[in-house]
């Protein structure tokens, strides 16, 4: 059951970051609310602190796409749906349009927003590993500041941003790639349709002359949130790329993964899978 | 603020509702409204028996606030008929057998709805990934995806 | 028998399909009535605890409480239940199980009733908690109800000729042990009542999704001390049921109605997709034990099979479940010996009862299974096996009935699955192929201590272009028709043929959804010649028809259709009676294309609504009750012996997969299934079936399962519990075989179950074809396919699954 809380409608950004500056404590931001309204069914605790919903979902300076100086920028109100159906997302970052596609079902892509896929940080969020492999900004916007800061440097831990109370995310900025890059974004799930990620893989790699230029990983679902792996992306650069080389990368993110992690009920299973997934991937991206 | 009024289009009429605030849509179409064909199967978005379309798209009422319609055109399965008349595909859906229990089928035909009217000519699996959000634990899809096809063959005729 | 059919077996459209597909059609939960009230439930947090006391004292007067109900104000049966009367409508000494609920409050607004319902305090002793059905029966365990003197709620023995020196004579023996576990309905509408006080007569109506209106109907009578005709029951449309709208929704019935007539209002329980799964009883898990013992030759000397079935905390239908079990558990083959025992033991683990299939899927997956592994044993193909020891005419079951007066169609419906499938080949070219590739299967043992194991040595990488394996696998079935020996098998309709032709007609067995009522008014319209359009189907209410059992046992085309039959006849007999006195004629009259015609002289025509009238005209009765009584069947209880059923249907599945090896992702590409149901009646509908049976199928397969935790149920949404979406399977194809049978309307039988109880067999034999692999738990999921086990999270939370 929803609670009997209220729920406030601001006309514009100006007139919320007014609203959270004056009530940070107990504001709940709502925009496409599939995370939120479940968890408030469901009586999920991290809810039940809120007197006020407050909803975002109409404000129009939210729901830009656009190209700026070789930058995508998204706005933080952008619908798994429309992200879907732009041509800018489609050309320049399709593992953040397949990982979308991915997401729970037609209706849920319909209302879901990027920024609501990552600020709610499930562990399975999908939005996130090619967010990080993109190495997307975030715009912050609250009263008086606005700062951008690193997705990867916002995630804290499950359903925990850095994000303060009184802050909101505008819009995220993804710097367009070079077309040398190549690379894949994987979910695995339970069921074929509408399923919630058990794993997920994104992975972009730039190769000159069979050599290993740049590799960027991402996981999901397999460890408490998104997470890149700058050692052993630094391990992997320069590299000559051979089928040996895959099998100890993947080997490695096994490793990194599991001191991550540490052992969890579904380590026997989830760990041998990623390795396996890893190296099918990454062989297929090199073919 | 226990309360809201709200302005927005409904199957369209233009209609205004005061309603509660922790009302979702389903809500106040079933309670406030009496438009029952609208089903609660699960109240987390996962079974898509409320399934209406918003602004044309398909989405969840048991996921949307009372507040977060407001000038927004909502189609329910009520609104599917024309002056009595059924859509194709609603005779279709008799037709080709995709009802057996039938509190699943508001839900499919408004997801169907919604497919054909972006994409005329879709595929099976096109077809599959847009009916993937709505349960069925009676006809195993099989009648409805024929339904949906046969209904976008005919239209394109 | 008739040979040509004009309606039978026809392309009908649903009679209930127009209101469905307008949103017009009202389910339990649309229905509203002014001055109701609402009610919500009062649980204990606990799985089992002593009642010591609850203080509503915090709600004394509040204004949102209309009254609180509790045992105390149960004037007749504080406990019910179909068998054993061991379920309180309200728990009043102690709560054995997670979804007891202990009292309801009743008032005008159900949000404030819940935010309420925390301040109520509740007073409580622990109890030790029982849930492992191992041991239920030990003496040191928790006895779950006291006056019974100990956890064992059935046990079902069958004795046939000398296992023992079976085993003896036999060359090989296997022995295997087979789980399934906890499965929900999951229809898509939850359960919903409303019970209004009738003012008049002091009675009560109850508009309920309600699968089995007669059965409600005694149970709130017992409740409420009333005289059945007290009660009127009115069935909503059912948004599915598969069984699980009984028990559950009479106890909802029950209470819905105590609060109608302590309020004088009428109150309403709608339950939320959380409770209905909290509450509501699931599909027994089995534990079953099979030794097999067979030739060189193929044939089975001996069977000998002990299965453990939890019935959780109430005894519910488990006598007749495991009933069926016993009677069933050795496949459709013909053993001279056999073994069995089946028991149900009490827990605290959530009650299980009827769901489609009503102990069979279980033990076909295990002794399907069986099969194939005695095929590969032999190095023969598993068709051959199961044709060797297959069910003919003249055969004798392992209960001692010889099967004959109806076409034993199960060689039949397995050489038309074969055949269609290409299947013999296709399994022989996947068994050769493991033979020449080594196991892939390196984690079945690791222990989760050895963390080095996890990592991948070279060697154990398997590139994209060999994930993927193929397999077929087919499993068989046989089952008895409608409830057997089980119970009082007799079913009634009523037809009342009106002046202009049109008529009404009336089952006394539920529609569930499946399309009986569409089914029923073909048969009334093949009979009289019409078309179903002219037939107009009322609502059931248990005031205008006789009881007629439950729509259970796939018997409603069979029982239902025969009586439908029945009174179609009977008054169509009348019409050819009057009308041969006023044509002067002896021959037959012709009943067709909305007309009638004597036989001889075509020039002797009338409509048909014209004969309505001139029959009503001078005084025939045009009204009708058709009865359809099952022949009497038998059992002895201490062997397990006697003909169990009056008759049998006969099915074969096909099932081909792809496996992900490396995943453990299995995916559905085909499924044949051939089914024997006797006469198809409404050929849409009995397609609609194969889909819908077989998808289940696919889910008890494949994904889904409950878990509970110290009995509480994990999975209590469907973003836990998975069931098939229409992405999840592939192509399904139905096949029919219409065998010829003395009993039901022209030889109609069941349908409803076949479909479901042999596709997880069928998918659990072709993953092993497809891997080399053979797996013993259901369902077949990740971590089963790729470590041989089950990984348990300790707790679950939305989304969390990391």
């Amino acid at each position: 059951m929803i609670p009997s809380i209220d729920f406030i409608q601001p006309k514009n950004i100006e007139e919320l970051l007014s609203l959270l500056n004056n009530f940070p404590d107990e504001s709940c931001i709502i925009a496409g609310g599939t995370d939120i309204i479940p968890g408030m069914q469901q009586g999920a605790s991290r809810f039940k602190k809120f007197k006020r919903l407050i909803d975002i979902h109409h404000l129009p300076e939210l729901k830009l796409i656009k190209v700026e100086d070789g930058v995508l920028i998204i706005g933080a109100g952008v619908t798994f749906s429309d992200i879907i159906k732009s041509s800018l997302t489609q050309n320049h970052f399709p593992l953040l349009t397949k990982a979308a596609s991915s997401v729970g079902s037609v209706q849920i892509r319909n209302r879901a927003t990027i920024a609501g896929n990552f600020i709610n940080n499930a562990p399975c969020a999908d939005s996130v590993p090619p967010l990080l492999v993109y190495e997307a900004m975030v715009r912050i916007h609250s009263f008086n500041n606005q700062y951008d800061i690193a997705l990867k440097d916002l995630l804290l831990k499950p359903y925990q941003t850095k994000m303060e109370p009184n802050e909101i995310v505008t819009q995220i900025s993804l710097p367009i790639l070079s077309e040398t890059y190549r690379g894949e974004f994987y979910k695995l799930g339970r069921r074929q349709g509408v399923a919630i990620s058990r794993i997920s893989i994104a992975v972009l790699i730039d190769i000159h002359q069979s050599r290993i230029m740049d590799i960027r990983i991402a996981s999901g679902a397999i460890t408490p949130i998104g997470k890149r792996f700058p050692e052993l992306e630094k391990f992997a650069r320069q590299k000559k790329l051979e089928i040996k080389l895959l099998k100890e990368l993947a080997r490695k993110l096994g490793k990194e993964i599991l001191i991550t992690t540490g052992l969890r009920w579904s380590t026997p299973y989830k760990l041998p899978v990623v390795q396996q997934i890893f190296f099918q991937l990454l062989s297929n991206i090199t073919k | 603020m226990s309360h809201v009024t709200i302005n927005f289009m409904l199957n369209g009429e233009n209609i205004t509702v005061t309603t509660r605030t922790n009302y979702r849509l389903l809500d106040i179409l079933r309670e406030d409204l009496g438009l029952t064909g609208t089903k609660e199967g699960c109240g987390i978005g996962e079974c898509g028996s409320c399934t209406v379309l918003l602004n044309g798209r398909a989405v969840n009422s048991c996921l949307i606030l009372a507040g977060q319609i407001e000038s927004a055109s909502i189609t329910t399965v009520e609104g599917l008929e024309n002056e009595g008349k059924i859509h194709l595909l609603q005779q279709n859906f008799l037709k080709y057998g995709a009802i057996q229990c039938g509190f699943c089928t508001p839900g499919m035909l408004l997801s169907a709805y919604a497919l054909l009217n972006e994409n005329p000519n879709p595929t099976e699996s096109g077809i599959k990934e847009a009916i993937a959000g709505n349960l069925c634990r009676c006809t195993g899809y099989k009648q409805i995806i024929e339904a949906i096809q046969k209904t976008a063959e005919e239209m394109n005729l | 028998m008739k040979s040509t059919f004009s309606i039978v077996g026809t392309h009908i459209i649903r009679e209930d399909g127009l209101a469905k597909v307008t949103g017009r059609m009202k389910f339990a939960a649309d229905y509203n009535f002014p001055d109701q009230l609402h009610a919500v439930m009062v649980r204990l947090p606990l799985v089992h605890a002593r009642i010591i006391h609850i203080d509503f004292s915090a709600l004394a007067n509040h204004p949102a409480i209309t009254t609180i109900c509790d045992a105390n104000d149960i004037p007749g049966a504080k406990k019910v239940g179909p068998i054993r009367k061991d379920q309180p409508v309200f728990s009043y000494e102690k709560v054995v199980t997670a979804g007891d609920v202990v009292a309801m409050l009743v008032g005008p607004s159900k949000e404030e009733l819940i935010e309420l319902r925390n301040k109520i305090q509740i007073d409580f002793e622990p109890l030790p908690v029982l849930t492992d059905t191992e041991k239920a029966l030990q003496s040191d365990s928790p006895l779950i109800h006291p006056e019974f003197k100990n956890n064992l709620i059935i046990h079902y023995p069958l004795r046939k000729g000398n296992v023992e020196e079976g085993f003896e004579r036999s060359d090989f023996i296997l022995e295997q042990i087979y789980k399934t576990p906890f499965i929900e309905h999951a229809y898509i509408e939850p359960e919903a009542v409303i019970a209004i006080p009738l003012e008049e007569t002091g009675g009560i109506k109850i508009i309920g999704s309600i699968q089995n209106p007669f059965t409600a109907r005694r149970v709130v009578a017992d409740v409420l001390n009333f005289p059945l005709t007290k009660v009127r029951i009115q069935q909503a449309e059912l948004g599915g049921a598969f069984g699980g709208k009984d028990d559950t929704m009479n106890i909802l019935a029950a209470r819905a109605a105590i609060g109608a007539l302590k309020t004088n209002q009428p109150v309403k329980i709608c339950y939320g997709r959380e409770e209905s799964i909290l509450e509501s009883y699931k599909r027994h898990p089995y534990i079953m034990n099979y030794k097999v013992g067979f030739n060189k030759n193929g044939k089975i000397q001996a069977m000998k099979i002990d299965i453990l079935a939890d019935g959780g905390a109430y005894a519910s239908m488990s006598p007749f479940v495991t009933w069926r079990t016993v009677v069933q558990a050795t496949g459709p083959y013909e053993i001279e010996n056999v073994w069995t025992d089946v028991r149900a033991v009490y827990t605290n683990n959530p009650y299980t009862g009827a769901m489609r299939g009503f102990g069979s899927p279980q033990p076909i997956f295990a002794q399907e299974s069986l099969m194939d592994e005695i095929a590969i044993k032999l190095d023969r193909t598993p068709d051959e096996i199961r044709k060797i020891n297959g069910l003919k005419t003249g055969s004798i079951t392992a209960s001692g009935q010889k099967l004959e007066d109806h076409d034993v169609n199960l060689i039949h419906v397995l050489d038309t699955a074969v055949k269609n499938s290409g299947y013999t080949k296709k399994w022989l070219n996947n068994q050769l192929r493991h033979q020449s590739e080594k196991s892939r299967y390196l984690f079945e043992n690791n222990s989760i201590q050895d963390i080095k194991s996890f990592l991948l040595n070279d060697t154990d990488f398997i590139d994209s272009d060999s994930s993927l394996r193929k397999g077929i696998g087919l499993a068989l079935s046989f089952r008895g028709c409608s409830l057997g020996a089980e119970g009082i098998d007799a079913a009634a309709a009523y037809l009342s043929v009106q002046p202009d032709g049109s008529v009404y007609l009336l089952s006394g067995l539920a529609e569930n959804g499946q399309g009986l009522r569409t089914t029923f008014s073909i048969i009334a319209a093949e009979v009289l010649g019409i078309s179903v359009s002219d037939i107009f189907y009322l609502e059931l209410d248990t005031g205008l028809i006789p009881d007629s059992g439950p729509t259970v046992a796939s018997r409603s085309t069979l029982m239902g259709g025969g009586a439908v039959k029945a009174a179609a006849e009977t008054v169509r007999h009348r019409f050819e009676k009057f009308l041969q006195k006023q044509w002067q004629e002896s021959k037959a009259i012709i009943f067709k294309d909305r007309h009638v015609y004597s036989k001889n002289k075509l020039n002797r025509k009338i409509s048909f609504a014209g004969l309505c009238n001139l029959a009503y005209q001078n005084g025939i009765n045009l009204a009708a009750i058709g009865w359809y009584a099952g022949p009497k069947v038998d059992w002895d209880e201490a062997t397990g012996q006697g003909p169990a059923y009056f008759t049998y249907v006969y099915g074969c599945q096909v099932a081909e997969v792809t496996v992900n090896i490396v995943t453990g992702e299995v995916y559905i590409d085909r499924v044949i299934a051939v089914h024997d149901p006797g006469k198809v009646i409404n050929i849409l509908g009995a397609k609609g079936q194969v889909y819908g049976g077989v998808t289940q199928g696919a889910g008890f397969a494949l994904w889904e399962e409950m878990n509970t935790n110290d009995g509480k149920i994990q999975e209590l949404n469907f973003d836990q519990y998975l069931i098939p979406t229409s992405k999840d399977i592939g192509e399904i194809i139905p096949i029919f075989v219409e065998g010829k049978d003395q009993h039901g309307p022209w030889g109609a039988k069941s349908l409803g179950e076949p479909t479901l109880e042999l596709t997880a067999a069928a998918i659990a034999n072709a993953i092993q074809n497809a891997t080399g692999h053979r797996y013993f738990n259901l369902p077949l999921n990740l971590e089963e396919i790729i470590l041989n086990r089950k990984l348990r999270a300790e707790k679950f939370g939305r989304g969390s699954h990391v």
